[in-house]
């Protein structure tokens, strides 16, 4: 209960500080801010199904790529709210069509399906607009930064309630007998597939509407840029960074790489790469915790 | 059926069965998904070029430089990494789960340290390049030279699988791993052999590749790509069935794409990586087996 409280503190203290930065206006700040909501929220999200159940996704891209793509085909003909609302309905139906096959394959094959699937999806996209003879789409009249900044920075905040709301719930207690052995779980009775199904739909959603906004920021629709499959493998690694055991190791890994990123991406974009790498191998083999497992343990020893 | 077609539905099944095949070994033996094996394939096709540009050595040669490289970076990862962890059971299992997260950093250090030190140019050279004809076909010296090779090492390890003793032991290895500990197959060796000959295989699959086609620092994930579709539709750890599905895979490629057209080459090769996972993930040979 301690630990929730300081967590509690650190997090308003984190979230009004979010919310002042736009008032300074510096917009590389902001900027940064937003990349930092975005990671946060699909890193988030992609922990409420793969480290409640691991089942490791590694196509969760195709659900952000899926939101852009409907923002890219509706953005003018809708008013901006209904195109997000889109981009996130989009993204949950095509995880509750896809949702069935998929998630009675498991362990390592999960994985790579899951990463083949996102291509797949990526491809046939690339297809279609080749064959409609659109090779990228110019968005017009995106709101300014700072609007989109407070939507992700939104998002961000909504979905890590949802995750420690979940882990709390008893669909999370459900989740994580899935994880621990899901013969054992359905044999006591706890409805897996079902459960698989909801946290698997739940945690499209909101990367579907984060597709859509980071479509606003870059207001420019390339399939091959918005299904990148990069963007997979950073969630995969923000989530080890940090730690997926509680619902504020995505915020470390988001924060980590970020910082990481501002500092080398622009000039040494492959040693930032290679330190990452370096990182990634490291945190898997010796803090399979993450930063929030070492945290956890300092708090432990005082 | 154009035999010309058929000429390059064979070289591509060739090459796809023989990186599938190291993927494989190193999959059956070691349960480690190495994401990295295109890298590797990428690494060869490095060596070839560097050989032959700085040393004038013929790429037929920089295969053996090539397989000694890319085994020896099997070597130092198993020593340095893996040893401890497989041999205890719940480190082992942690490390499956998460081995193909493990080895994209590996493939990232790789591919970027590779960018650094040589640039993100792409770079080729001239080898074996006169075309021989015979029986209606065009074939290029360097595409008879893959085909070869890439043909004698597949054959080559299932018969050291079946008649060789370390074969055996490594066959055993895959099948039941603790079986074969019990009946006095030193695991630990297995594994650390297994992993240099999987690892040196993609490097000599890179030198091949060099001959043929432009090489860049990224050019490895195809190749991951393929392997991982190869050994999916011949079942994961099947050495044997991994061989005919690279053929497979090759002729399903050259004809889907005569057929259709290019662009279609990537959502044929995902399609029937996806579709084989959901509807036959024990592989199209495999036994229906539940899987984990």
């Amino acid at each position: 209960m301690k630990t929730l409280s300081i967590d509690l503190v650190a997090g308003i203290v984190l979230l009004a500080a979010a919310l002042v930065l736009p008032l300074t206006g510096m917009d590389y700040l902001v900027g940064i801010a937003f990349n930092l909501a975005m990671w946060v929220a699909l890193t988030q999200s992609w922990s409420i199904l793969s480290a409640m159940t691991g089942y490791v996704s590694l196509g969760h891209v195709v659900f952000c790529g899926i939101g852009a793509y409907m923002v890219a085909l509706t953005t003018g003909s809708l008013p901006l709210a209904a195109s997000l609302g889109f981009a996130g309905l989009a993204a949950g139906v095509s995880a509750l069509v896809i949702g069935l096959p998929v998630l009675r394959v498991r362990g390592p094959y999960f994985v790579i399906l899951t990463f083949g699937l996102a291509e797949l999806v990526k491809n046939v996209i690339v297809q279609i607009e080749t064959g409609l003879g659109q090779f990228s789409r110019l968005i017009f009249d995106a709101p300014p930064l700072n609007s989109l900044y407070l939507v992700m920075l939104g998002l961000a905040v909504a979905v890590t309630v949802a995750a420690v709301f979940v882990r709390h719930s008893k669909l999370g207690r459900g989740l994580i007998a899935i994880r621990e052995n899901e013969e054992a779980a359905e044999a006591i009775g706890v409805p897996v597939i079902r459960l698989k199904l909801i946290a698997f739909v739940a945690a499209a959603i909101i990367p579907g509407i984060v597709g859509g906004v980071m479509l606003l920021r870059t207001s420019y629709f390339e399939a091959a840029q918005a299904f990148d499959p990069v963007i997979s493998f950073s969630i995969v690694t923000m989530a080890i960074v940090g730690g997926s055991g509680s619902a504020r190791g995505p915020i470390l890994g988001a924060f980590a790489f970020v910082l990481l990123s501002e500092l080398l991406w622009a000039r040494f974009p492959q040693l930032y790469m290679i330190i990452l790498g370096i990182l990634l191998i490291l945190f898997i083999l010796f803090v399979p915790r993450g930063l929030s497992g070492l945290l956890d343990r300092k708090e432990a020893r005082q | 059926m154009s035999a010309q077609l058929l000429f390059a539905a064979l070289v591509a099944g060739s090459l796809y069965a023989l990186v599938a095949l190291g993927l494989n070994l190193v999959y059956g033996t070691l349960r480690l998904l190495n994401i990295a094996h295109g890298d590797l394939v990428m690494i060869g096709a490095y060596v070839s070029f560097w050989m032959l540009s700085l040393f004038g050595l013929p790429p037929v040669l920089s295969i053996f430089v090539a397989a000694a490289l890319c085994g020896g970076f099997g070597w130092v990862i198993y020593v340095g990494m893996f040893r401890k962890l497989l041999a205890t059971p719940a480190l082992a299992q942690r490390l499956e789960a998460n081995s193909l997260i493990l080895f994209y950093g590996v493939s990232v250090i790789l591919q970027n340290c590779v960018a650094l030190a040589f640039t993100s140019t792409a770079r080729g050279y001239q080898y074996l390049n006169e075309v021989h004809k015979f029986a209606g076909i065009a074939a290029s010296g360097n595409r008879l030279m893959l085909f070869g090779v890439a043909l004698a090492l597949c054959l080559g390890m299932l018969l050291f699988l079946r008649f060789h003793l370390f074969g055996w032991s490594l066959r055993a290895v895959i099948e039941r791993r603790d079986a074969a500990a019990v009946v006095g197959v030193d695991v630990d060796r297995v594994q650390m052999v297994t992993i240099c000959i999987g690892f040196a295989i993609a490097g000599v699959a890179g030198v091949l590749v060099s001959m043929t086609e432009q090489i860049t620092p990224f050019m490895g994930f195809p190749f991951t790509i393929a392997a991982f579709v190869v050994i999916v539709l011949g079942g994961l750890g099947n050495i044997f069935a991994g061989i005919v599905a690279g053929f497979a895979l090759g002729f399903i490629e050259t004809f889907g794409v005569a057929l259709t057209s290019a662009t279609y080459r990537s959502i044929l090769i995902y399609g029937l990586f996806v579709g084989v996972l959901l509807l036959r993930p024990q592989g199209l040979f495999g036994k229906a087996i539940k899987i984990r």
